[in-house]
């Protein structure tokens, strides 16, 4: 997507700190160089008042010393940290200059950075500006997720509703227009004829816009759910050839199929794999000439099986290829007999195969057309 | 199809209960009775008997799987084949459970329709067709 808004700049003016020390002088000259940053600064003197002001001062940041009477600053550091998990705010350590095992035990205590006394302020100010920037990216970042994941849900809610409500009645038009088209309700003139035969393509294509931007919808909010069971390849790509073969004869094209003496089994979503070859099949109507032979083939070897779908049409461009089988991945080619494409079809087979563990994939046959095949991994 | 028995039609929306009629007219099927929700349904099949019922799994205030219930309450042979749009497995299962012979997709295209509607009649009605004269 294109334009996104951006996320706004950061700005740290008035974010919360905590500065703990039970050193006034100390909490003094941390207060001095943070207010003058524009920081709102809370102090505690020591660590069991830490833990009050920090829950009802909120900071965004938690400067704490680690020597104190009362409980040290680990303590409280741990203390704070089971208190709020994850929503804590980052804690950085103040400790005295040379103090190795402090920055370590510090780090174990869930610190995130530790500023060494006495203090320098140009980097005690970069290293919380760069906290607090972190922090808020996270913070944004959680706020874009959220924010996405409701959108996406609307945009699924709104796909379930066409599903429903468009492609039902979507269907009754084009049922109705075939029957009528077959002088189910008696014979049609010429005129009437053409009209009734408008209407069927036009709510044939309608239907397969809505069913794509379905399925697509389906496989990317994961809902992608297999009913395998054995299957015949050469049964499933019988039944498609069969079907597709009056689409095929407007265009007098031939659908011919060459199997094997072998009759491979796999283990497939009979909808979705039978989803996969009408694709194929169509496509491979779709882009020939009129009056060419369309070969579907069954094959397969030791530890795989699968079909190919060879045309007779224009191939693919070579510079083109990158973009089959993906998202409204349209080419150049233009369909022959004037049939409509959105462009997700070979996505949607893709995903479909590559949720079998299958391949798909596609090679031009020597200027002679285009072949499309699918290879499935055979049970062991 | 040879299949001279009575079918009726159960589907909230009368675009595809028009649809699926003439459908079955075409199919050579002439005894057809319709009805545009479950109870209906249920009060239609108790006075005509249909042969075969094809029944819509979405419809409002009595769905399909509760009128299938419903219809098997009053004749448990009777052959009820559910009419879906987006198939959904978990429905066609519970639907089989319940006594369905079969599942159709509506949004299909006639021949599939009238393919799958073949396929239940050969194998529910082996024996003897239903409303056929005994030879």
């Amino acid at each position: 997507m294109d334009d996104v808004t951006e996320p706004p700049t950061i700005d740290l003016k008035g974010r919360r700190i905590l500065a703990v020390d039970d050193d006034r002088i100390n909490l003094r000259i941390i207060g001095g160089i943070l207010r003058h940053e524009g920081y709102e600064i809370a102090e505690a003197s020591s660590g069991e008042q830490a833990l009050e002001v920090y829950a009802a001062f909120k900071p965004n940041l938690v400067l704490l010393d680690v020597m104190m009477p009362g409980i040290d600053g680990f303590t409280t550091c741990r203390t704070l940290k089971k208190t709020y998990g994850d929503k804590c705010a980052p804690v950085i350590f103040v400790t005295a200059k040379s103090e190795a095992d402090d920055v370590v035990m510090g780090f174990d205590a869930g610190g995130v950075d530790y500023l060494a006394k006495p203090f320098r302020p140009k980097e005690v100010v970069a290293r919380i500006r760069t906290h607090l920037s972190n922090q808020q990216l996270v913070e944004q970042q959680k706020d874009l997720v959220a924010q996405l994941s409701k959108a996406n849900l609307a945009k699924d809610r709104f796909l379930g509703m066409c599903a429903h409500d468009l492609r039902n009645p979507l269907s009754s038009i084009r049922g109705l227009a075939e029957l009528m088209d077959e002088d189910a309700i008696g014979v049609l003139t010429g005129e009437q004829k053409e009209i009734i035969r408008t209407i069927h393509a036009a709510s044939q294509s309608m239907l397969q816009l809505v069913n794509e931007l379905l399925d697509v919808a389906t496989i990317e909010a994961g809902h992608l759910k297999l009913n395998k069971a054995a299957t015949s390849i050469a049964e499933l790509v019988e039944r498609s050839v069969h079907l597709s073969r009056m689409e095929a004869a407007k265009k007098s094209t031939r659908i011919e199929m060459v199997r094997t003496e072998k009759d491979p089994i796999v283990e497939v979503d009979r909808d979705k794999m039978k989803q996969v070859v009408d694709n194929l099949i169509s496509n491979a109507v779709k882009y020939s000439p009129k009056g060419s032979v369309i070969t579907v083939i069954v094959h397969s070897d030791a530890d795989a099986a699968g079909f190919a779908v060879r045309d007779n049409g224009p191939g693919i461009p070579d510079n083109e290829r990158h973009k089959l089988f993906k998202d409204y991945g349209r080419l150049s080619s233009i369909p022959t007999g004037g049939e409509k494409s959105t462009g997700l079809g070979l996505a949607i087979c893709r995903k479909i195969v590559e949720a079998h563990n299958g391949t798909i994939g596609y090679s031009n046959i020597g200027g002679s057309g285009a072949e499309f095949f699918v290879s499935l991994p055979l049970p062991k | 199809m040879n299949f001279t028995g009575s079918i009726m039609l159960v589907d909230d929306e009368a675009h595809i209960r028009k649809f699926i009629s003439l459908l079955l007219r075409h199919l050579g099927i002439s005894r057809i009775y319709e009805a545009p929700n479950g109870s209906e349904a249920i009060e239609l099949f108790k006075k005509v008997r249909p042969d075969l019922v094809m029944l819509d799994v979405n419809m409002p205030v009595m769905d399909g799987l509760e009128t299938l219930k419903a219809l098997k309450e009053v004749d448990e042979n009777c052959v009820v084949v559910m009419l879906t749009s987006l198939a959904n497995r978990q429905t066609i299962d519970t639907a089989v459970n319940l006594g369905a012979a079969n599942y159709i997709r509506k949004d299909a295209p006639p021949e599939e329709i009238g393919r799958a509607l073949a396929e239940t009649i050969d194998s529910c009605f082996e024996d003897a067709e239903p409303g056929e004269e005994p030879k």
